[in-house]
């Protein structure tokens, strides 16, 4: 190997390092280290200026090996990089002490504080010592996206693909396509009938050269990783074999009557919101026209979108339609949905009575009548019995019930109230845990439809980002498993969260798929035999930074 | 790379996520911004964790600006406003005003010697606006600027060790043709002063959510204004401004029931033996983990159906809340130290403005209206497209999914007409 020149770009990041850091101590201290050929205090080394700058630095001194005291490398991680490489070195030569947000932004002592960032340097420069190149290649992926539901959420999804124009493969395991939105009478706002969302979604979905929806259909067997995927699909007693370089899940949810939670049975004149909606879409079931209607929500699913949504607009369908009286019953309606409280005061308006509980009402049934006992908030508690010849109950929302196959075949998980799990809410909502796997509406959040339309084009936007262009740059070997060491424990594999690792059984070793590998570093951690290696994060680096502390 | 380019007015977390979206899929963008940095207000709030992160999501703001700084296809215009859109999609004109900054943003490090050595007071003149502002640079307040009321100062300009300030500098027009528009000009804050029965702007310990959050995000805590001491007996006041025809406003403004919750457990996290009372009509926990957050907030916090009506002042350090005890079925009376009015969303006063010179329509409250209440992005005028709060009340993460929407669909559209 040649001589190792370490060059030490220090950012004052508008003063707000250097008043708290004595960035001159520093540097003086740095010179006198080994390998150290270069420091250089600069400000704010994300603008391009001192980007130039930094590049002339590298080029000019013959630096091999890059330490970059500032910010989080989460922020410009990237930038700083790709600097790098535009100075002619590879991108994992490079070591960043995140100096502010670790050092001078939470420590006023500025002692304390020059002492801390020194040390942080010192290991970013023991470290960048040892680290090893990483090649990066471009590999062709698939330009095909691969859709599983033909719920609204999922013909939206296609819809927009195909307008950006990649093809997709649109399954649905029912004989149609349309999903829960095929069973409503209407839907909120009002304005739109769920047949005309859905007519002028079919149109379009069978109107797309792009799209190929398959109905009465599902995933049978799934393998490859991100860019390329192959995809075994069951159309009745036919098998299709496709390759797709992204997934996006849209298979949405199933509701189900709790009586355990309840306490009673549906039946007489007890039903559920889907019943009435199929009630209220062929009134040829309606044998009875009901004088009194009682809605209750909020017990087995407090937090829910839907229950609001769909309760308000049926409330007001009965009122208008057979002039009944309506009561609803809740503990907090969520209007946090557009035009939700415009159709709460529309519905109350209309005389719907609302009596927002705290303990759960008492229902019993008499006589073919079925009686509410509950307490009147807004009258001194007072217990109100009502009585009434229909009851619809809310349903708890939960996962489709080959849910646990889809989940193994694809190797996702399940988050909290059984939806599939992001890999991150908050910076990537639509990412699964697994590259190239997105979620859309219904199936990973609860969503009433306006949210879930949005959701569905940040899936389908996010797919083409990764896809379009028909390439995906990967690092080559960045993790690697030494065959010697490898016992075949399959700890790795378990542990591995982004699925990305698979075992040769002939060569009798686990290895990595580059593509699907986030470098998250489990797999390393985990393995008895120490077999897994970071090329940017191995073992000695590690023990180098520790020996400065 | 492709050919085609798209004005985002307004820099709020709605803007920069539609121009992050166009920007990575080679659109040239121009971010128009009317104040002197992007982020929009929720760069002012502040991290609301407590042991454990609380998901509010501001931190997403700073996460997201360094993307747009990282980003070579987005042209920021800041102190920018629009004066005049022609055309059609495909084709549109638009002439912009730049304000001048005074302050030179390419030479300016912000390095901070002329606000320390600005005589203006008792508010500095020039100023950054935010640790996280971008661009990275101090700016003028021409309204508190001696030198341009009146008083021969040129300190600054004088002792800027980079000769980035300079005071003879006029507005500028600025033309752009750009194939479409994304306008995500946010929303104003309700103003608590509009229910003067709740005493705000006259009770010193009657503050708003946004004064709160403006506390947390420069001092770290909060304490009663009235004496320093920290507050002991908390209420919120739940829909101030919001759910209520009455006043205009007959929506939900959806964030104020969680930005309360998470400020009530920050507080009991700061000082645990601190009471609080949180006053409501409906509690909005749906969205993902926060019925959980729900949960754990019963524990510690109370909370009261109803919303008062009425507080008084008996001293600085005590506001008589008047409320309606349904419990007891009578009006009831209580002391607080400190009252939070949880104000909501409003729609921005120029609006109107904003829709003229654009001809779209604006919906009943106010906000930018869209063609089909189920396709939110695209407006009446083809072409031109919403994204954030300027539609309708939404948190940031909303926000952010409503911009990249936005911008998919500009991709879209224009992929349709061959442009
Ligand atoms: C009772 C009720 C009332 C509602 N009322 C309203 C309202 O008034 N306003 C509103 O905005 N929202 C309302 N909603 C919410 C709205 O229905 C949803 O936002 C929307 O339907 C979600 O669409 P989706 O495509 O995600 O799910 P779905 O409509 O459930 O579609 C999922 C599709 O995927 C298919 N599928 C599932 N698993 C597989 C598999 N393994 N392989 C292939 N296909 C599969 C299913 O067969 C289905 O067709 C209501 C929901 C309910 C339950
Ligand atoms: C008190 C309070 C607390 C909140 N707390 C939270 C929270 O904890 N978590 C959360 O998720 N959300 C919270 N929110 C909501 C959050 O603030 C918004 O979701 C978010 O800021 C909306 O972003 P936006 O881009 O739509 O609008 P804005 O942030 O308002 O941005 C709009 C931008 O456009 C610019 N602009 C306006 N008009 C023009 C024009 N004519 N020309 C050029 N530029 C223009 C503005 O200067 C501004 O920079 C809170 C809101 C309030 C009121
Ligand atoms: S989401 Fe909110 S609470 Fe969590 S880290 Fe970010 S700013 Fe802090
Ligand atoms: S979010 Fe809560 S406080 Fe805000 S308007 Fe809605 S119900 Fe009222």
């Amino acid at each position: 190997m040649d001589e190792v020149k370490i060059g030490v770009f220090i950012c004052n990041c508008g003063d707000t390092i250097s008043k708290s850091v004595d960035l001159l101590d520093i540097r003086a201290r740095l010179e006198k280290l080994a390998d150290v050929a270069l420091v250089s205090i600069g400000h704010d080394l994300c603008s391009p200026q001192a980007q130039q700058a930094i590049r002339k630095d590298i080029i000019d001194n013959g630096i091999n090996r890059v330490v970059i005291a500032a910010c989080s490398p989460q922020l410009y991680g990237d930038a700083l990089a790709n600097l790098v490489e535009k100075a002619g070195l590879n991108r994992h030569l490079l070591s960043v002490a995140n100096i502010r947000e670790q050092c001078s932004w939470v420590h006023p002592d500025k002692d304390k504080a020059t002492k801390k960032a020194m040390v942080q340097i010192r290991m970013a420069v023991d470290k960048v010592r040892l680290q090893d190149v990483v090649e990066q290649a471009e590999v062709e992926v698939y330009k095909d996206v691969l859709v599983i539901g033909g719920g609204i959420v999922g013909m939206e999804v296609a819809i927009e693909l195909s307008n950006l124009n990649l093809r997709t493969t649109l399954i649905e395991k029912e004989a149609n396509l349309g999903g829960r939105l095929k069973q409503f009478a209407a839907l909120y706002p009002l304005q739109v009938t769920p047949e005309e969302m859905l007519t002028s979604r079919l149109k379009q979905v069978t109107g797309s050269e792009n799209i190929d929806a398959l109905t009465s259909a599902g995933l049978k067997d799934l393998s490859g990783e991100v860019g390329n995927f192959t995809a075994k699909i069951r159309k009745g007693n036919e098998e299709i074999s496709r390759n797709f370089g992204a997934i996006i899940l849209a298979t949405g949810y199933e509701t189900l009557f709790l009586d355990k939670v309840y306490g009673f049975e549906l039946g007489d004149n007890i039903i559920t919101q889907s019943q009435l909606e199929g009630m209220l879409k062929s009134p040829g079931e309606i044998k009875k026209i009901p004088q009194s209607v009682g809605f209750v929500f909020d017990i087995c699913d407090e937090h829910s979108r839907i229950s609001t949504p769909s309760t308000l607009r049926n409330a007001l369908v009965i009122k208008e339609r057979f002039g009944s009286e309506v009561y609803v019953l809740c503990r907090n309606l969520q209007v946090d949905g557009a035009g939700l409280e415009k159709l709460y005061q529309d519905v109350r308006n209309k005389g719907v009575i609302f009596f927002k509980f705290e303990r759960f009402p008492k229902v019993l049934r008499e006589n073919g009548k079925i009686n509410i006992q509950v307490e009147d908030l807004s009258m001194a508690r007072e217990q109100v019995m009502l009585s009434c010849d229909l009851l619809v109950v809310e349903e708890k929302v939960v996962p489709h019930q080959d849910f646990a196959t889809l989940e193994s075949m694809l190797n996702i998980g399940l988050g909290p109230r059984d939806f599939y799990q992001e890999d991150n809410v908050h910076l990537y909502p639509t990412s699964s845990t697994k590259s190239g796997i997105f979620f859309a509406g219904n199936c990973h959040q609860d969503l009433d439809l306006g949210r879930a339309l949005t959701d569905a084009s940040n899936a389908a936007s996010e797919a083409y980002q990764l896809i379009s262009s028909g390439k995906m740059r990967v690092e080559v070997e960045r993790v690697v498993v030494d065959p010697d060491k490898c016992a075949l424990c399959l700890t790795c594999l378990r542990f591995c969260p982004h699925d990305a690792i698979r075992i040769d059984y002939e060569k009798k070793t686990a290895h990595i798929l580059d593509l699907a590998c986030q470098g998250c570093g489990i797999c390393a951690a985990v393995c008895p035999a120490k077999a897994i290696k970071f090329k940017d994060w191995s073992d000695d680096q590690i023990l180098a930074e520790l020996e400065v502390v | 790379m492709v050919n085609k380019s798209v004005l985002v007015l307004g820099g709020g977390i709605a803007g920069v996520a539609s121009s992050l979206r166009l920007a990575v899929n080679g659109f040239k963008v121009y971010l128009v911004e009317r104040e002197p940095t992007i982020g929009g207000a929720a760069l002012f709030f502040c991290c609301k964790a407590t042991e454990a992160c609380n998901q509010c999501s501001v931190c997403l703001v700073p996460e997201k600006i360094a993307e747009v700084k990282a980003q070579p296809q987005i042209s920021l215009l800041t102190n920018s406003q629009v004066a005049e859109i022609s055309g059609q999609v495909g084709d549109f004109s638009v002439r912009l005003i730049q304000r001048p900054r005074f302050v030179d943003p390419e030479k300016c490090t912000a390095c901070g010697v002329c606000a320390e050595l600005c005589p203006s007071q008792p508010n500095k003149a020039i100023y950054l606006p935010s640790p996280q502002a971008l661009p990275y640079a101090y700016a003028i307040d021409k309204n508190n600027c001696l030198h341009f009321n009146g008083v021969e100062c040129n300190i600054c300009s004088q002792e800027c060790p980079f000769g980035a300030i300079d005071f003879d500098r006029s507005p500028e027009k600025i033309e752009l043709s750009v194939d479409a528009i994304i306008i995500a000009t946010g929303f104003d804050v309700f103003n608590a002063k509009e229910k003067g029965c709740l005493g705000y702007g006259r009770y010193t310990n009657v503050l708003t959510g946004l004064d709160l959050e403006r506390k947390f995000s420069t001092q770290g805590s909060i304490t009663l204004p009235s004496s320093g001491k920290a507050p002991q007996n908390v209420a919120f006041i739940q829909c101030v401004g919001s759910r209520d025809v009455h006043i205009g406003n007959g929506y939900c403004s959806q964030i104020c029931c969680k930005y309360a919750m998470r400020f009530a457990k920050l507080l009991q996290y700061q000082h645990p033996e601190t009471k609080i009372t949180i006053f409501y009509m409906d509690l909005q926990t749906a969205g993902k983990g926060f019925g959980e957050f729900y949960q754990q907030c019963k524990e510690t916090i109370r909370f009261v159906r109803g919303i008062p009506v009425e507080i008084s002042e008996i001293s600085p350090d005590e506001l008589e809340v008047k409320y309606e005890d349904f419990i007891e079925g009578k009006v009831a009376k209580e002391i607080f130290d400190l009252v939070i009015l949880s104000v909501g969303i409003t729609p921005r006063k120029d609006s109107s403005n904003i829709a003229r010179i654009l001809g779209i329509n604006l919906g009943e409250w106010g906000f930018f209206d869209t063609q089909d209440h189920l396709d939110s992005t695209e407006t009446n005028v083809e072409g031109i497209f919403v994204a954030g709060t300027c539609h309708g009340p939404k948190d940031i993460p909303e926000s952010i999914a409503h911009g990249a929407q936005a911008a998919s669909k500009v991709i879209q559209t224009l992929a349709a007409r061959g442009i």
